[in-house]
């Protein structure tokens, strides 16, 4: 076994001379920027990691660089590409060629970028932001809040300084309808790194008086392109979502959404287009203000006067119908009339008839009933005239008793019979005590009349 | 005795409420005047709340509160 000692430089000699056989040419590679530093020559030093998605360690680790030539043209590409600022951070794809220097070692010179991958990144985490929102049941609920058909008072979160904020301010105030618009700016920082927890600061002042407030803005300058994924964050996209007031963003950018332009109530592209919204809003309900103006005062006259022509309507079909009830009334009355004339014909006719049968009964019953009741009269005019003959006879005989009776008591009778009266003075005397020794008394006779005096009683 | 604040939503579909029984003839002729006088109303708010800011509307509101 021979024992081959080397120099450090030797080995150093052989081994870039092995890595330049092994990677003769330059190569694509996957990694994610861990530290970023630009020196004053323009020169970009990166340290770039790879870390294992579970368990989040960095499993390779490499120095890089991008000379300032390239560094400037790399960066413009992949930021313009993106929207994204070229920063630590982000996972990128880069073209790289592999060296070794005797002195620093393994380093990757970075010559290409390929700005289409980490586009697709940023849609993973994008994605997975939404995802987390949607499962935490908050991704809709600031859409779910009605836009006010009208917003007056707006809370404006924005930075002082942004182009956007005054131009929308301009407009806002210039608006050809005049309405009147009120507003409020509360602060925030609309880039860097800063940008969410600032802006979550902002949202939060509002919530403070939100009752004072229609809407809630959230504005940034035109053409800032770049650092949109600052927006794409998770606390503030929750923070928009669960705001209490309707919000609506303008970011100023063309390209894709940010998150919370996602979750907002309403998302438009710029500070200008946010003001034409809000203005047309308005002005949309002042035209249909001024259309209810046009309305009533076109309808007002002509309301009164079909109401007018209603109650004169009323006075012709009143008329109509007394008309056409009497008529009915006076028909039916005709009919009857008619009717009761032909049943009471009708009526005589039958009662005529019955009466007719009636008579011919007692034509014919008369002469039976006057022969009957001549039969009963004759039968009792006899058994009286018997009665009577027996009550005369019995009474005949009664008179002739009494004749014979008055006969035999005539005074004339009785004292040619031989019987006397005495009277004293012209009284009839009846008693013995009605006389005394002495008295002169006058007898009767049937013959003549005695005077004699009483001499022993 | 305060007024209610009436939302411009609110005030829309008054309107256009009472503009629709005008039109269609549902009121009768009491009714009609003081509907009327309504709609004037609300239309004369909603065009003042349009054009004043929100402090001046609570002024105006303030002082017809205080005629009242």
């Amino acid at each position: 076994m021979t024992e081959q000692t080397l120099t450090l430089s030797q080995l150093s000699s052989e081994v870039h001379s092995a890595i330049s056989n092994a990677f003769p040419r330059m190569v694509w590679l996957v990694a994610e920027i861990s530290e970023l530093n630009v020196n004053r020559n323009g020169h970009c030093y990166l340290e770039l990691v790879e870390i294992d998605e579970e368990t989040q360690r960095v499993i390779a680790r490499s120095r890089a660089t991008i000379w300032s030539y390239s560094f400037l043209m790399i960066k413009s590409y992949f930021e313009t590409s993106t929207g994204q600022r070229f920063k630590q951070g982000i996972k990128v794809m880069v073209e790289v060629s592999i060296e070794f220097h005797q002195l620093y070692g393994l380093s990757l010179n970075i010559k290409n970028i390929n700005p289409t991958y980490t586009l697709g990144d940023m849609a993973v985490k994008r994605k997975a932001i939404i995802e987390k929102l949607k499962s935490n049941g908050v991704y809709s609920m600031n859409k779910e809040l009605e836009l006010p058909l009208v917003a007056q008072r707006i809370a404006i979160i924005s930075s002082p300084t942004a182009a956007g904020l005054q131009d929308f301010m301009q407009q806002l105030q210039h608006n050809p309808a005049k309405i009147a618009f009120h507003t409020e700016l509360f602060e925030a920082i609309m880039q860097g790194e800063q940008t969410a927890p600032s802006v979550i600061a902002a949202l939060e002042a509002v919530a403070e008086f939100y009752e004072d407030y229609d809407l809630v803005v959230i504005i940034r300058g035109g053409g800032a392109q770049l650092d949109l994924a600052s927006f794409d964050d998770y606390e503030l996209a929750n923070n928009v979502a669960q705001f209490p007031l309707p919000v609506i963003t303008g970011i100023g950018h063309d390209k894709d959404e940010t998150i919370i332009d996602l979750v907002a109530c309403h998302s438009l592209k710029t500070p200008t287009a946010v003001a034409e919204f809000l203005i047309s809003g308005a002005t949309q309900l002042y035209q249909l203000i001024k259309e209810f103006e046009y309305r009533l005062q076109e309808i007002t006259p002509f309301a009164l006067e079909q109401q007018e022509n209603y109650f004169a309507q009323i006075g012709r079909r009143l008329n109509q119908a007394v008309h056409h009830y009497v008529d009915k009334e006076e028909f039916k009355f005709e009919t009857r009339k008619n009717q009761a004339i032909k049943y009471s014909e009708q009526f005589l006719i039958r009662q005529s008839n019955k009466l007719g049968k009636g008579f011919q009964k007692i034509i014919t019953g008369i002469p039976l009933r006057l022969e009957g009741e001549m039969h009963h009269f004759h039968y009792v005019s006899q058994t009286i005239k018997l009665r009577v003959e027996q009550v005369l006879h019995a009474q005949q005989a009664k008179l002739d008793a009494y004749e014979l009776c008055k006969h035999m008591n005539d005074p004339k009778q009785i004292l040619m019979r031989g019987y006397s009266v005495l009277y004293k003075d012209g009284k009839l005397i009846k008693s013995s005590k009605q006389l005394q020794d002495g008295d002169e008394i006058e007898t009767h006779l049937a013959n003549g009349k005695v005077k004699s005096v009483v001499t022993k009683k | 005795m305060a007024k209610k604040k009436l939302s411009y939503k609110e005030a829309v579909l008054e309107i256009e409420e009472i503009l629709d029984q005008i039109e269609n003839n549902k009121l009768d002729i009491d009714e009609l005047s003081i509907k009327v006088k309504r709609v004037s109303i609300l239309i004369k708010e909603c065009k003042t709340k349009l054009h004043t800011t929100q402090k001046e509307v609570e002024d105006i509101l303030n002082t017809m509160n205080n005629e009242e």
